[in-house]
């Protein structure tokens, strides 16, 4: 029997192509540090699923190399080995791979290991993403949206909102790579973003203004920090949001047919 | 806030070759066989015995509980074998083809009335070709819909075009609208491609015109319900092929029902495909005999999207497909096997494809969780009691049948159907 493409590892095969530009850039501009970052992120995902593999059979998921690029690219600098295989792992295990693996996941397990690096271990000095990588997230975003793996919905909003923000001087121009990289990275991935259309458009505004609030409010603040806690605060509010979109569509359809 | 759009939905492509000819002529198999609906065994009264001569149009079997309903032979002809499961439960009756045979003609006297109507409609055998929702199968003998939908249109792939089936048949279209504008105290809808003009508004009273794009979902008739008017467990909804429409209007007029029907035979595992009028029930292999490649094939009655392994052409089917048949793959090795098979079904993500194959009307993503969790409540209120497993089939195809969506939402229904015991 013939069947279609859209299971759950071509997604992530096409949100690695989509990635594939801004890790291409990100590697070009750093240097043998950041790759060595990338491969020990990779290799303790690798080893967390193969854990879960052989116990409690989950499929092993593409979708880890992206964590790997998300966690890599936005980790504080000089954490040395130890501190960041401790972040990576309760990212990756508490994030993701109790939930059931990919898919089944609240919330993206690189947002939960960055922020948990953030938080335990204040001292260290967050990554500056440099403007030509920052540039690479719009050909990523429009890949993304273009085969229909990230929700443009979200993008869109973000996208429109942050230019009406800059436009009137609420939003520092200093934050908007970070905030950009964070967008494509973390918030919209599909699995933890909403996935109404309301929803989508609620969410991305949502992290817009948590960007706005902390660029304003957050002394002292680096801006990939600031992302990462607007990102983790939105995902954790996607289904909210979601329910919230519900809700409206059911009042909808309850006053146009009198049941739903 | 979810509506279809004029581009929403999407066209899958399958493999099938061209046409040798126009088509469209009228085929009878030697065999026939008059089965019920998909997924209904009802409980039936056998009329004819093994061997009898049966005229075409003559009822063959009628439900224990409403006799006035008929299952007809659709050509005259000899019953070959009648196949009853446990409790008198209709499984098939085969009937043999008689080219000399009668056609039986039913008086019409009555049919301006509603009561007269239906009992023309049930003993005629025209009762199986209307489905029901929710829950599927077709509707019980006294059941009024809250709405009826006509499809005029068909976006499955290799869909024969409800247009050319009608074509030379719109005054028999129109009056079988009229009649079934009787049954039901809410409106008809009629679902056509823009541009055609079998009916506008004012041919009868409490008609429709809906006009659909061509890409799957949008013809299908479970969206246009949940769209439209939503089918509740008190407010059950009708749904008829257009070309059905057009058999009941020549009943109507004739006292015959015309049993052939505009068929599609396609698939990769043909040579040619063919378009040919052929009779409910025909024998599948005729359909497809010396047309088929060499090698093992397999014959489903419906679309590649949702037809199901068949002998006969099922009563509401106009497509057969035929497909090569897998062959069965090798099992896998026991430790890729015990690591892989407890973690199934897999995650579905949350996608513009998946939102597609709803026809961008759903909270498609929303909607999917529910059916895996088994959420019967979010479920209802998602108006999954206007859907079937047809509605799901293209979603099940995109996400590379690893999701079972028909299945979860059929245990789904007859879960719901079992708690309101309907």
């Amino acid at each position: 029997m013939t069947r279609g493409l859209w299971t759950r590892e071509t997604v992530v095969i096409m949100l690695l192509a989509a990635y594939l530009q801004l890790a291409l850039f990100w590697l070009w501009f750093g240097g043998i540090e950041e790759v060595q970052r990338f491969a020990l992120a990779a290799l303790i995902l690798a080893i967390w699923q193969l854990v879960f593999l052989l116990a409690r059979a989950q499929p092993v998921s593409l979708s880890a190399v992206i964590t790997a690029l998300a966690i890599a690219m936005l980790a504080p600098e000089g954490l040395g080995p130890v501190r960041l295989i401790l972040g990576i792992s309760f990212g990756a295990v508490m994030g993701e791979l109790v939930f059931g693996g990919w898919g089944r996941n609240v919330v993206n397990p690189a947002t939960v290991a960055l922020s948990f690096l953030g938080f335990g271990f204040p001292g260290f000095a967050w990554p500056e993403i440099l403007l030509p990588v920052a540039w690479a997230a719009i050909p990523a975003a429009a890949i993304g949206i273009a085969t229909g793996v990230l929700p443009a919905g979200i993008i869109v909003s973000a996208t429109l909102g942050a230019s009406g923000a800059v436009a009137l001087g609420v939003l520092p121009a200093s934050a908007l790579p970070a905030a950009g990289v964070v967008l494509v990275l973390l918030v919209a991935d599909p699995v933890t973003s909403a996935t109404t259309m309301l929803g989508r458009w609620l969410n991305g505004l949502l992290y817009l203004a948590l960007v706005i609030l902390f660029a304003t409010g957050w002394h002292d603040a680096a801006p990939v920090q600031f992302a990462v806690a607007a990102a983790l605060l939105t995902s954790l509010a996607a289904p909210v949001l979601d329910e919230l979109a519900l809700a409206l569509w059911y009042a909808q359809r309850r006053r146009r047919h009198g049941r739903s | 806030m979810f509506q279809f759009g004029s581009r929403s939905g999407l066209t899958p492509s399958f493999r099938s070759p061209p046409r040798a000819a126009p088509g469209g002529e009228e085929v009878t198999t030697e065999e026939a066989g008059v089965r019920p609906p998909h997924g209904m065994a009802p409980r039936v009264t056998v009329q004819i015995k093994d061997g009898a001569a049966v005229a075409q149009g003559a009822p063959v079997a009628c439900l224990r509980n409403a006799p006035d309903v008929c299952f007809v032979s659709p050509m005259p002809g000899r019953v070959a074998r009648s196949v009853l499961l446990r409790g008198h439960r209709l499984s098939e009756i085969v009937v043999f083809r008689d080219p000399g045979g009668d056609v039986v003609t039913h008086a019409t006297d009555d049919a301006e009335t509603e009561p007269g109507l239906r009992r023309l409609m049930q003993r005629a055998g025209f009762w199986p070709w209307i489905r029901r929702r929710p829950f599927g199968g077709m509707p019980d003998a006294d059941e009024r819909p809250a709405a009826i939908f006509v499809m005029a249109t068909d976006t499955r792939p290799f869909a024969p075009d409800p247009r050319e089936a009608l074509a030379g048949r719109e005054e028999a279209f129109l009056r079988g609208l009229r009649a079934l504008s009787m049954l039901t105290a809410g409106t008809v809808f009629v679902c056509q491609l823009p541009g055609s003009r079998f009916v506008d508004g004012s041919d009868a009273k409490g008609l429709r015109v809906v006009h659909s794009g061509s890409r799957h979902p949008q013809g299908a008739s479970g969206l246009r319900i949940h769209a439209l008017c939503p089918a509740g467990l008190d407010s059950p909804v009708w749904d008829i092929h257009a070309e059905d429409v057009a058999s009941l209007g020549a009943l109507i007029e004739t006292g015959r029902l015309p049993m052939t029907r505009l068929v599609a035979v396609e698939g990769s595992a043909l040579r040619e495909s063919r378009l040919v009028r052929a009779q409910v029930g025909a024998d599948l292999r005729e359909l497809t005999h010396r047309i088929v490649r060499p090698g093992p094939h397999a014959l489903l009655s419906g679309s590649p999207l949702d037809g199901h392994f068949a002998h006969w052409l099922a009563p509401r089917d106009r497509q057969v497909t035929v497909l090569p048949r897998e062959t069965p793959r090798a099992a896998p090795h026991w430790l890729v096997a015990a690591l892989t098979r407890s973690a199934t079904p897999k995650p579905v993500i949350p996608s513009a494809a998946l939102d597609q194959a709803f026809g961008d009307m759903m909270p498609a993503a929303a909607f999917v969780r529910a059916l895996g969790a088994g959420d019967d409540e979010t479920a209802m209120k998602m108006g999954v009691l206007s859907l079937l497993e047809d509605d799901v089939a293209l979603a099940d195809y995109v996400l590379g049948g690893d999701a079972h969506l028909a299945e979860l939402l059929r245990g789904l229904l007859d879960r719901i159907r079992t708690e309101f015991a309907v």
